[in-house]
């Protein structure tokens, strides 16, 4: 048997039993959908749904690989993009391990050049090191690598504290109560955070630009958030922010307190710091610590200048920012993945949820959509995995009886073949 | 936006007839003109001359100063005049139909607005704000060495600030609290006079031409042959620098303006945006150490490796292959395309776009 017969009978059967645990957006009938399939590769776009029935039907007669639909509300949905007429967008947050490098990525995600073949692990090189492909052809198509990345737990749990840092700048800077803040498991390897409040549906490519920078930490410049040289009695002195102080300002200081409290040698010189420098910070850890109670460490370090400083701080914003994907935000024409639907690429559930729950929300139980059943599988090469509250692998080379939920997982992931299954 | 630019009567605060004569475009001055019970007829009669030569005179100061500002001087002309003849000259420069001269009179009434918006107490300044719907308060606040008199809304803010391109202007660079940005009164009278200007700009209408008197009609030919070698071309942008050096920035497609732009305030691209915007500057004939310095500002800029893919892709490297930016289709699917304008609907590759728009705008410097 293929895996896609077996995926998408799996499929077809979770949507016949479970059709009403898709979630209905807000204004159904402007909205956008789309929807792959599993034979086809083209994606079925431009379609509306006058109602939540005729949506659940649709992905029951058709069953979809991926479902999405727009953030965008349009007058009319199904009209051609430049005659849709777009009314508004939900603010939209993806934080997706794919643009977090983690430290686990070289162990279990992999590339391989469409052009030469060549395989390697983590993220892939902007230039094949063999053939010189840059990703795409000299039409400007795009050739690319095929990328296969896995949802491990380490790489959730970044995504994770990501969007912990999201939500905080959300409501502490923003103002947003946690309650208009939407979260979803995206059923893959992050989370989404969406704001559908009246007010921000009208905000244009450009404002969401300063959002997007604002919650990344970028084009910060220190001296507009108090650090700065000031004379004082005479003398020019250092001055900068303070722990406590509210938006940006408290931030870069507490990142720049994290930064200290952890860099090493290599770190400091890495940013361009005089030998002498680096040895008077790493010589006052202690007292740079201590220093955080009264006025900071900014004018205490021998030989470190504004310049100098304003390298360190850039390094503690990046502690302190919220590693959200730039592309996505901006693009109020964006389809994104149905909550309540199944992902094509894990077999597991896009899964909503208040943001006031996401320390302890558990992606890789939540998201099970497929209970009970069993599977024999042939499974080429896995790392270990969590489905539920079973952790599995690693297999190379072997055959193994699993759950459906893991089986499903695995042939998704192309990692195996399923021999049989009685669900 | 539309919602915004309506404007609010609010009847908590006060504002004076001097304040109307000051700020005509708040509704309270409307409101005044309805009860004078004052129609565009009315000009012809000669007890009207001096405000249609008010009016004549707030739109020649627009097209005559650089930077264009409309003049105030309450001792030469009484409320009365100055209240009025800021919907007359509305009125006829909606009858001029230019998009040039529109421009540039919203800005000079909004300049005026702002100067003497800097200059008021921050009642006044709360009360102007308000009757554009902005969520605004006094604050009082010391943050660091600094004082912020004011606490705006962060989505009203945002709304104002899209054309300006400074540093300290980025959300990221502000106190930010609770949705709120805490700015001071020049600040705020800044903002305000974008959010004028566009109220103004929206109030300019060419259909009322067919409904003004032939008289007034014959007025304005005057007018307009009088301003005629005065109307000059509306200033410079940014991009726009890039002409000299004979890339046309103002014929950049909306895809490859905001990479661009992207790219300018060191915000992350991808590696799709990236190869896009290189290739097409590349293209269109920029030099490869612009192309390297656009990219200094970005968080991970590496001069090597920048350097080395730029060489790349122009062919100079490797198999010396010289590669095209991605057709709109690839752009769209990738979420680069910004939207399409009317230009981008008759075509599908960005260059294209480029060369028919760069054709175009030649043209017109010539013509
Ligand atoms: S339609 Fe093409 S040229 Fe126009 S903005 Fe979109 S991608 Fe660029
Ligand atoms: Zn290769
Ligand atoms: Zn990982």
């Amino acid at each position: 048997m293929d895996n896609q017969t077996f995926i998408r009978e799996m499929f077809s059967e979770f949507y016949n039993k479970n059709i009403d645990r898709v979630e209905i957006p807000k204004s159904i009938e402007s909205r956008e959908f789309g929807f792959t399939l599993f034979k086809e590769s083209t994606m079925i776009r431009h379609k509306g749904f006058m109602r939540a029935e005729d949506l659940k039907e649709f992905i029951k007669k058709i069953v979809p690989s991926n479902v999405y639909y727009s953030s965008a509300y349009y007058s009319m949905p199904e009209a051609k993009m430049d005659e849709k007429g777009w009314l508004g967008s939900d603010l939209f947050f993806d934080i997706d391990a794919d643009h977090i490098p983690t430290e686990c990525n070289k162990q279990h995600d992999m590339w391989i050049c469409r052009v030469c073949g060549l395989k390697g692990r983590g993220v892939p090189p902007t230039i094949c090191p063999r053939c010189g492909n840059l990703g795409f052809d000299e039409k400007g198509n795009i050739i690319g690598y095929r990328q296969e990345t896995w949802p491990c737990e380490i790489c959730l749990e970044t995504t994770r504290m990501e969007t912990i840092k999201l939500i905080d700048i959300l409501t502490s800077d923003l103002g947003f109560s946690i309650s208009e803040i939407r979260c979803a498991f995206s059923g893959h390897r992050g989370y989404h955070v969406q704001i559908e409040i009246d007010e921000v549906l009208k905000l244009d490519s450009m404002a969401r630009k300063e959002i997007i920078d604002y919650v990344t930490g970028t084009g910060i410049d220190a001296r507009f958030h108090g650090l700065e040289e000031i004379s004082h009695s005479g003398a020019r002195i250092l001055v900068g922010p303070g722990l406590h102080d509210f938006g940006w300002r408290g931030r870069i200081a507490r990142g720049t307190y994290e930064f200290l409290l952890k860099a090493t040698a290599k770190d400091l010189r890495g940013l361009g710091l005089r030998k002498e420098v680096v040895e008077n910070l790493l010589a006052n850890r202690d007292m740079i610590l201590e220093s955080w109670k009264a006025s900071g460490p900014w004018n205490m370090i021998k030989g470190l200048g504004l310049r100098g400083w304003e390298k360190i701080v850039q390094r503690g914003i990046q502690f302190q920012s919220a590693k959200v994907d730039t592309v996505v935000t901006v693009d109020i024409h964006r389809l994104i993945r149905l909550p309540g639907t199944l992902h094509g690429k894990t077999g597991l559930l896009k899964i909503s949820f208040p943001a006031s729950e996401i320390e302890t929300f558990d992606p890789l139980k939540e998201a099970v959509a497929f209970k009970g059943g069993e599977a024999r599988v042939y499974v080429e090469e896995s790392p270990e995995f969590r489905i539920g509250e079973e952790v599995f692998g690693p297999f190379k080379e072997q055959t193994v009886n699993l759950p459906i939920s893991a089986a499903v997982f695995l042939a998704c992931k192309d990692a195996g073949k399923v021999i049989s299954y009685n669900v | 936006m539309e919602a915004h630019s309506t404007l609010r009567l609010e009847r908590s605060g006060m504002l004076t007839l001097s304040d109307m004569a000051k700020y005509p475009f708040i509704p309270e001055a409307a409101e005044y003109i309805r009860r004078l019970d004052f129609k565009i007829e009315n000009l012809l009669e000669d007890d009207y001359a001096p405000i249609l030569s008010r009016a004549e005179k707030r739109i020649i100061d627009a097209l005559t100063t650089n930077p264009p500002k409309v003049g105030y001087n309450p001792r030469e002309y009484g409320e009365d005049i100055e209240i009025i003849s800021f919907p007359v000259a509305i009125v006829l420069v909606s009858a001029l139909a230019n998009e040039n001269v529109k421009r540039r009179y919203a800005l000079a009434e909004a300049k005026r607005a702002y100067e003497l918006l800097r200059e008021e107490n921050w009642e006044k300044v709360i009360e102007v704000a308000r009757r554009f719907g902005w969520r605004i308060r006094a604050a009082n606040e010391r943050i660091g060495s600094v004082k912020f008199d004011f606490a705006l809304n962060f989505i009203d803010y945002l709304r104002n600030i899209s054309s300006f391109h400074e540093k300290d202007w980025k959300l990221v660079n502000r106190p930010v609290l609770k949705g709120e940005v805490y700015l001071s009164k020049q600040d705020v009278a800044r903002l305000l006079q974008e959010e004028i200007q566009r109220y103004i700009e929206a109030k300019i209408d060419p259909k009322v031409r067919s409904i003004l008197p032939e008289e007034i009609l014959k007025h304005l030919e005057r007018l307009r042959q009088t301003c005629a070698e005065k109307i000059r071309e509306s200033p410079v942008e940014d991009i726009s620098s890039l002409n000299s050096i004979g890339v046309v920035g103002d014929a950049f497609p909306p895809c490859i303006r905001q990479l661009y732009e992207a790219a300018q305030s060191g915000r992350h691209i991808s590696h799709i945006g990236r190869f896009t915007l290189t290739s097409f500057l590349i293209k269109v004939g920029m030099d490869k150490n612009m192309i390297v310095d656009l990219f200094r500002k970005s968080a991970d800029f590496n001069e090597r490796m920048t350097r080395y893919q730029i060489e790349h892709i122009a062919g100079e490297r490797g198999s010396g292959t010289k590669y095209t930016p991605p057709k709109c289709d690839t752009l769209q699917t990738h979420g680069l395309c910004p939207g399409a304008n009317d230009l981008c609907k008759k075509i599908k590759h960005p260059l294209a776009y480029y060369l028919r728009s760069a054709r175009s705008l030649k043209k017109k410097f010539r013509g």
